[in-house]
């Protein structure tokens, strides 16, 4: 364990089963079945094309599965998805928002879509936006927004809403290192008051750092899933971090032959570049 | 140099010749151009030649409408410039591999000039090349007319883009890029439609009307004011001019038209130099602008159709493109509703008050289809306009279908107001009342309502997410087609009512009342007509929802 202990009594605020998703001939993801307690920080792990924003997006109702069943506190998303969505706030991986609205129009307009009570609202707005350095451009139009603060207001929207479930996927891309350490304080204190977060990254340093449990999914197919110790057996690594775990149970062994290659040529280089500086004299 | 317009060269090579050979597009642009470039030469003859058979006066008249020409393209090319030099030398998507590169601001400023000179010129280019080829052949003029043409029109161009350039390079140390570029766009708008309204109210048929001959030679004199001598156009205007008339070649006139464009050049050279840097550095600040709005999180209130309404009418009414489009609704208005006003309905060999009616019967389709364009320009790009921000209205609670409705009452009161402003104003300027008043009422209203659900229908069908602006989304397959549903639709609904509605008016015209069955047969077909709009609409309508629906499959 990393010294994230799991809450003791994990109803499932996420429940996936058999859930399969084909783009054509390709097979996106495949008989997927997971479940994110409450109190859970999950993280989701897997490289490029693995499947990791097409579960996400099957999560969040964006995709509709052609097998299987995503149940949000026990109720199919599929059956009935404005119930299952006002219970879901999405953080996606790129902020597009509309640009023509300032930064607090665009809160209320989020709120207004999950019919979020003024108390609430009235309560997490401004604490977030001063959290997050915003306050002082709530009233600017959000294509003056840099990449970090679309990325913190789109968070902030999702937060406002203390839905049970915040799918995220990629947080922290964009984020300076101060708004990034309090995403991850947000996450934790999230999952602190009995609510869940999935979080899909590439960031292992943030998953080993967060997450409760973490899933591994490669091509489609969940390869791992447990909490550091389990995925450390599975991966047969017992002293290794997550990226050597990570690495071991995505089959990518083979880099550190190209890492090997990659630092011949690179010491070749600096011979080259060595004799260059010499006056096109040869070093031998 | 060159290797700097490489980029520009290779991509027009690309989209002109897809694989080396000339592709269908590029192929048909061309022969389109031709044929309009054509059209053009042959309408340019005849009025020219039509002018020429006026004596004296038909003379004078051609060649002022010439010198108006050049001083048009002038400033139609040079707004153009400003406009797109905004984007071109502050906002382009290469500046950052551009500027980057170890080059000096003046090579660049020599590349953006080229390649914007010919961004804004070349189609004013061949649309104005087949007019002056038109005044030669009429004023059937001398062999130097002909070599003299393309350099005239290409150092007039290349004059109004240099100032153009010079002009924005330092508006936009006075502003930010993005207002800049705000302002030049609203400024070139009202031009263009100041221009519009001055032709439209001058009213141009009247001066081969023979009973308003006072008011000609009102107008003649106006127009012998001499017109902006100091300027390119007027110069090109005058050595074109010169010669088609005498024959005389003013070389002091030639030379300064040539040197326009490169003392520009160099004066733009200079800007760039000095000014650039600092401009494109408040350009590329993240907080351009830096514009503030008044609101508080205390007016918050969850109910999701006034957010949608908030955000629709915001999102629209900041975007300056389309301000501009408003800008030409507003004096689209104003000319459709003064040619009411002008119609010589007394000079008919029909009866008034018969012809009247008629044209309030026709200005029905008239004023629907103004709507029905309308909403393909402001409705139908309003689900494509989401852009990415689509994802979170899709995994909101809110269903599609709840979502377009609320799209739909939002478009609903503007489009209302406009069929009723039109047709109401139009029938009133016409002196058209009794049962043709309530026909039209009954008539355009259902389609009032019903175009906007038909265009956010086939918007949600053929919806792209990833258009850069309102406007890319119509130059697809699915703006024609809710374009010729709208039109078939209203043809239809017109069709079906055009028997009652005219034997109910005839006998009403006749004996002052209408027969016993006129009225139940103009009701069951203003019934029919109302059911078979509203289902269309609503059959789109649902279309649309479901595709949006299917957007997760």
């Amino acid at each position: 364990m990393t010294g994230n202990e799991k809450p003791d009594t994990p109803a499932p605020i996420l429940e996936v089963k058999g859930l399969n998703k084909r783009f054509g001939a390709h097979q996106a993801v495949k008989d997927l079945e997971l479940t994110v307690s409450a109190g859970e920080i999950f993280g989701f792990l897997g490289p490029n094309g693995a499947g990791k924003t097409t579960t996400i997006r099957m999560l969040v109702g964006l995709l509709k599965p052609d097998a299987g069943r995503v149940s949000i506190m026990g109720r199919d998303l599929a059956a009935d998805p404005a119930w299952g969505k006002a219970r879901t706030g999405y953080i996606p991986d790129r902020p597009f928002l509309y640009e023509k609205l300032t930064g607090q129009e665009f809160l209320q307009f989020m709120a207004g879509l999950y019919r979020l009570p003024p108390a609430t609202f009235k309560r997490n707005v401004p604490h977030l936006l001063e959290l997050f350095d915003l306050d002082q451009w709530q009233d600017h139009l959000v294509e003056s927004y840099s990449h970090g603060m679309k990325q913190k207001l789109i968070i902030t929207a999702a937060f406002m809403l203390e839905p049970p479930l915040i799918v995220v996927d990629e947080p922290m891309v964009g984020l300076d290192p101060k708004s990034a350490r309090l995403v991850k304080e947000l996450f934790k204190q999230h999952a602190a008051t009995g609510r869940s977060v999935f979080l899909s990254t590439h960031s292992l340093e943030v998953a080993e750092e967060l997450c409760h449990r973490i899933g591994i999914i490669v091509d489609g197919r969940l390869k791992a899933l447990g909490d550091m110790e389990q995925l450390r057996s599975l991966a047969k690594d017992q002293r290794g971090d997550l990226e050597d775990i990570f690495l071991e149970l995505t089959g990518s062994h083979e880099l550190q032959a190209v890492i090997s290659a990659l630092q011949d040529r690179s010491a070749q280089g600096q011979l080259k570049v060595g004799s260059s500086l010499d006056g096109g004299r040869e070093t031998r | 140099m060159f290797n700097l317009l490489r980029p520009f060269l290779l991509s027009a090579r690309h989209r002109l010749l897809p694989g080396g050979r000339p592709g269908g597009k590029g192929l048909g642009v061309l022969l389109f151009s031709l044929a309009v470039a054509v059209a053009l030469h042959l309408v340019a003859l005849r009025v020219i030649t039509y002018f020429q058979a006026q004596s004296e006066l038909g003379i004078i008249l051609s060649l002022k409408i010439f010198e108006m020409a050049w001083i048009l393209l002038f400033a139609m090319v040079m707004f153009s410039a400003m406009v797109t030099s905004v984007s071109t030398i502050f906002l382009s998507k290469d500046n950052e591999i551009v500027f980057a590169a170890p080059l000096p601001p003046a090579r660049i400023f020599a590349m953006r000039y080229l390649t914007t000179s010919f961004y804004t010129g070349w189609m004013l280019f061949l649309f104005m090349l087949p007019i002056l080829l038109a005044y030669g052949r009429v004023f059937d003029t001398g062999p130097l007319y002909w070599p003299l043409l393309t350099p005239t029109l290409l150092a007039t161009i290349l004059s109004a883009t240099g100032t153009g350039l010079l002009l924005t390079i330092i508006l936009v140390n006075l502003f930010p890029a993005r207002r800049t570029k705000d302002i030049v766009l609203y400024l070139s708008i009202c031009f263009g439609i100041l221009i519009y309204l001055m032709f439209r109210l001058l009213r141009p048929e009247e001066l081969v009307n023979p009973d308003n001959y006072g008011h000609f030679i009102e107008y003649l004199s106006a127009l012998s004011a001499p017109a902006a001598g100091y300027l390119p156009p007027a110069w090109s205007a005058n050595l074109l001019a010169l010669y088609l008339l005498d024959r005389e070649l003013d070389l002091l006139l030639l030379a300064v038209l040539l040197l326009t464009p490169v003392a520009l050049f160099f004066l733009g050279e200079a800007a760039m130099s000095r000014w650039f840097f600092r401009g494109y550095s408040k350009s590329c600040e993240s907080f351009g602008g830096g514009r503030r709005f008044a609101g508080r999180l205390s007016d918050y209130r969850p109910r999701p159709w006034r957010r949608i309404f908030h955000k629709e009418a915001k999102t629209l009414l900041r975007d300056s493109t389309e301000w501009a489009q408003f800008f030409m609704v507003g004096a689209l208005i104003i000319v459709y509703l003064y040619n009411f006003k002008i119609l010589p309905l007394d000079r008919a060999f029909i009866q008034e008050e018969y012809l009247a009616n008629v044209i309030a019967f026709l200005n029905i389709g008239l004023s629907t289809f103004v709507c029905a364009s309308l909403a393909a320009r402001f409705v139908f790009p309003s689900v494509s306009a989401e852009g990415g921000a689509m994802v979170l209205l899709q995994s909101s609670p809110l269903s599609m279908r709840a979502y377009l409705l609320r799209k739909y009452l939002f478009y609903l009161p503007p489009f209302t107001l406009l069929a009723l402003l039109l047709i109401l104003l139009s029938n009133h300027l016409l002196g058209v009342s009794g049962p043709m008043w309530w026909i039209a009422l009954a008539l355009v209203l259902p389609l009032a309502w019903a175009l906007p659900a038909l265009a956010l229908g086939f918007g949600s069908i053929y919806a792209d997410f990833k258009a850069e602006n309102r406007a890319a989304t119509l130059g697809g397959w699915g703006a024609w087609l809710y374009l010729l549903s709208a039109m078939s639709l209203i043809i239809a609904t017109i069709a079906a009512t055009t028997y009652p509605a005219w034997r109910l008016l005839r006998n009403w015209l006749r004996h002052g009342a209408p027969a016993p069955g006129d009225l139940p047969l103009l009701l069951s077909a203003l019934l029919l007509a109302a059911l078979v709009t509203t289902g269309v609409a609503l059959f789109f309508f649902l279309k649309g929802a479901r595709a949006l629906d299917q957007l997760a499959q």
